[in-house]
């Protein structure tokens, strides 16, 4: 057989992407209620969020806290026996706390859903935050916060959130370790109360679920108002009106630099967000991005370097993060801004594009593969409130996005001048 | 239960099939019988820098990403003691494209000395950012060193030290090439919603013209029995005092290893453990602590590591660990906790059958140790064990001549 191993085989581009739409049902005491059905595995997942995160808090770390705690003991469950009974069923529950949000999910076997399903409701209805088990998570907390304050990057996400929103905006203020002395069961019990309740509350349920497994959740979280709060409060804060442009925190005997620009760009709910989202990928969002090539593979400055658009459900930030050899600091940073000027300058050229393209839309095909996947690629449109198509609208964008709406968005956000930048290491 | 279907090219290639007609992904699996096991003890970190230039052209495809990229394909690679694992996942119809990279990076590669250099670069980076800039990161480039004296688990993969990645030259690497990577010293596994009779025409197209190697045996030094307790402080910049201690167990192959796998979650898997209601929780001696296994081909390790809470000293974390597992040796336990860890590997196992990479990761890899069926036997194999064989096992595994520890102390 005449093998010709320097052409590439036939391929097509990827036409269709089945995305399945949640459905949409409201429990009887009308908390909304998103389904997902899909897999093979007979596992169920649940996610339920509250309007519980940093932005709600009135004290450093209470909305993380609350969310963290929430297992260590209930009114009828001690946090051993939480413990035990999620270990004996192989369930897990793992709170993530956001800067907007609170959110607790629920993995379990179908079979064990009874059963799991109660300790959940438990520790969302009736959580005590017992004082010895606060102590012992805080003490726990305080020497993970100094473990984790000895590495760059994280002291590099510190000074570079709070160089672009400010020491007391909620996307930007700082932890400090007094912080940890400074919280009482009481501030926990009052913001469990303020924040988690029915009428602040939204659930996804996605895995291989029947009308039973929704008939149990309704029994447990649908039959009627729990924790009912007549008001709840959504404070406003304000972004700095200046934004220090450089940040550099020397650091002595290290061998690698953390590196952070960017600056605060829309969100996912503005309509250039998707093309936006096209331009970043470009630069800084796959392993063949413009970035990886120059930094990694071109330069050899770093193992790996990306750049992100983050979603806050009042703004959103851009920021390209690398770890970089310390001798190579300011180099790296250089040649981050020629690439980040060139998206503005230079057309982006047709095999490029195309090839982003399709690695955009295979990307999204491996979102929606599997039922838990469907589920936390909607996560975040649910939380904004976003409209369900969000992600037909990303892949029309992705499929007609033209070089030179390329070139216009980038200079209308990413102008090279205008990123902040946090060094975290050796900077000269 | 699994199902697959395997056959085997004349040049030695095993591929095994696997069929998940839910998904529209494929799920293409790159096993090599290679790991930094296999490495020169004067040559460390080659195994896992050679996975680096796997992706810097091949014999007739300049870039390995850019294709794949082309038609929504994604991939990554790892490097263990015991294996080296390419995987890639690709839209269904593009799947050809999977065959077509693998085969010809399987036929040969072609990079340059420049490539070779910048890889070097970006893999002594990895070094930095994973092992020296980080807190406590260089454990186990010091610890393993102390439990081995012979036996290569004696280095990590990414080496011994920085400089051995650092002379690196394109002879020696191409040798390691010529040495290891061949059609018959590999396994792919393909899983998806194909069929074998698919799958069997793309593989003999693609692969069955790549000629077959001569692998040597393997033949690594065995780990003499450890026959008395080794120590080793060292000082760092590290907030807090630390322990990380290691117990030889057995090799894969022992039912012995399965029991020691329980036993490591019996201590310390979920919060309901042992160790976390103890000596995190009730006593407050540590912020964190952690059981588990290395989880190697050959006799590997059983590993203790914990963060001592500030004003707890090293003798009362020793004491407390030893109360802990001199409770496993004396049986000091209850049958509803073995109950309860078999039910967390069968959940865990469950839950991790969701993803189709997973699977095929798991059947190349149960194939490599025996048979890829083998991959249906593990929950058997943990709920079969017996609390004898715990305390047995453990009453050998836990005895002090069989420790190695690192303290970490806090330099200021």
């Amino acid at each position: 057989m005449n093998l010709n191993r320097k052409v590439h085989p036939e391929y097509r581009t990827i036409k269709n992407i089945n995305i399945p739409v949640p459905a949409i049902l409201k429990l009887d005491n009308g908390i909304p209620t998103y389904v997902i059905n899909a897999g093979t595995q007979d596992v169920i997942k649940i996610d339920i969020q509250f309007n519980a995160g940093n932005w709600y808090q009135t004290k450093p770390t209470i909305a993380r806290t609350t969310n963290e705690m929430l297992l260590e003991g209930t009114q009828n469950l001690s946090s051993q026996e939480i413990a035990e009974k999620l270990d004996f069923y192989g369930a897990f529950i793992h709170p993530q706390p956001t800067k907007d949000f609170a959110n607790i999910a629920l993995y379990t076997l179908k079979k064990y859903l009874r059963e799991t399903i109660k300790i959940l409701e438990e520790i969302i209805k009736y959580p005590t935050f017992p004082e010895n088990e606060l102590d012992t998570y805080l003490a726990k907390h305080k020497q993970k916060f100094l473990i984790e304050l000895e590495k760059i990057t994280n002291l590099a996400r510190r000074e570079f959130n709070e160089q672009l929103f400010g020491k007391t905006h909620p996307y930007g203020a700082k932890v400090e370790i007094e912080d940890y002395d400074n919280i009482s069961k009481n501030d926990l019990l009052d913001f469990h109360k303020k924040f988690y309740n029915s009428n602040n509350c939204k659930i996804i349920l996605s895995g291989k679920v029947d009308d039973k497994d929704i008939q149990l959740v309704n029994q447990h979280f649908g039959k009627e108002s729990w924790n009912y709060q007549t008001e709840i409060k959504d404070p406003r804060f304000d972004f700095p009106a200046h934004v220090k442009k450089e940040l550099i925190v020397e650091k002595k005997d290290v061998t690698q630099s953390a590196i952070r620009l960017g600056k605060i760009i829309i969100n996912n709910d503005h309509t250039d967000y998707h093309k936006l989202n096209v331009v970043n990928t470009i630069l800084g969002g796959y392993f063949g991005s413009r970035l990886m090539k120059k930094i990694r593979e071109d330069k050899g400055y770093t193992y790996g370097i990306n750049s992100v658009l983050v979603t806050f459900k009042n703004t959103g930030y851009f920021v390209i993060l690398s770890e970089v050899g310390a001798d190579v600091t300011k180099m790296a940073v250089d040649d981050i801004l020629t690439e980040v000027k060139k998206l503005r300058e230079k057309i982006v050229p047709n095999d490029e594009l195309e090839l982003v393209k399709n690695y955009m839309l295979g990307d999204l095909l491996r979102s929606f593969d599997g039922a838990f996947e469907i589920a936390s690629s909607f996560k975040p449109v649910i939380e904004l409130e976003l409209n369900l198509n969000y992600y037909k609208k990303q892949i029309e964008t992705i499929k007609s996005i033209t070089p030179d709406e390329i070139i216009a968005i980038a200079n209308k956000y990413l102008h090279e001048n205008t990123l902040a930048k946090t060094i975290v290491g050796k900077y000269n | 239960m699994i199902k697959f279907e395997k056959f085997s090219l004349d040049n030695g290639l095993k591929f095994i099939v696997h069929n998940d007609p839910s998904t529209t992904i494929v799920a293409f699996n790159v096993l090599y019988n290679v790991g930094s096991r296999d490495e020169n003890p004067d040559r460390t970190g080659f195994a896992h820098l050679f996975e680096h230039l796997m992706f810097e052209g091949s014999k007739n495809i300049p870039s390995y990403d850019t294709p794949l990229q082309k038609v929504g394909g994604e991939n990554n690679a790892f490097t263990s003691n015991d294996i080296t694992n390419y995987y890639i996942t690709v839209p269904k119809e593009n799947m050809e494209t999977a065959f077509w990279l693998e085969s010809d990076r399987m036929l040969g590669l072609d990079f340059s000395e420049r490539k070779l250099e910048i890889q070097k670069d970006v893999v002594i980076e990895e070094f930095n950012q994973r092992y020296l800039n980080q807190p406590y990161g260089d454990a186990f480039l010091l610890l393993r060193p102390l439990a081995y004296k012979v036996h290569p688990y004696l280095w990590p993969t990414i080496g011994k030290d920085i400089s051995h990645i650092r002379d690196a030259n394109i002879t020696n690497v191409k040798n390691f090439f010529n040495h290891h990577y061949a059609p018959n010293n590999a396994i792919v596994c393909v899983a998806g919603n194909v069929t074998k009779s698919e799958v069997q025409l793309l593989a003999e197209k693609w692969f069955s013209d790549i000629p077959k190697k001569e692998i040597e045996s393997r033949d690594l030094k065995k780990e003499p029995p450890q026959k008395e307790a080794r120590i080793l402080t060292v000082e760092r910049n590290v907030p807090f005092k630390a322990i990380y201690k290691a117990f030889h167990m057995s090799s894969k192959y022992k039912r012995e290893y399965y029991v020691t796998d329980l036993i490591s979650d019996l201590l310390a898997n979920g919060k309901s453990s042992r160790l976390y209601q103890n000596l995190v929780k009730s006593k407050r001696l540590f912020s964190e602590i952690n059981a588990y296994i290395t989880g190697d081909i050959d006799p590997g390790l059983f590993i203790i590591n914990g963060k001592l809470m500030k004003k707890v000293g090293f003798d009362e974390a020793e004491e407390a660990i030893r109360s802990e597992l001199e409770q496993i040796i004396d049986g000091n336990f209850m049958d509803y906790e073995v109950e309860k860890v078999k039910n967390k590997f069968e959940s865990v196992y469950q839950f991790s059958q969701l993803s189709t990479l997973n699977k095929a990761m798991s059947l190349s890899y149960f194939e490599l140790l025996e048979d890829a069926e083998i991959i249906n036997q593990e929950i058997d194999k943990y709920r079969s064990v017996q609390r004898e064989e715990i305390v047995k096992v453990a009453s050998k595994l836990f005895k002090t001549e069989n420790s190695s520890t690192l303290y970490y102390l806090p330099k200021n």
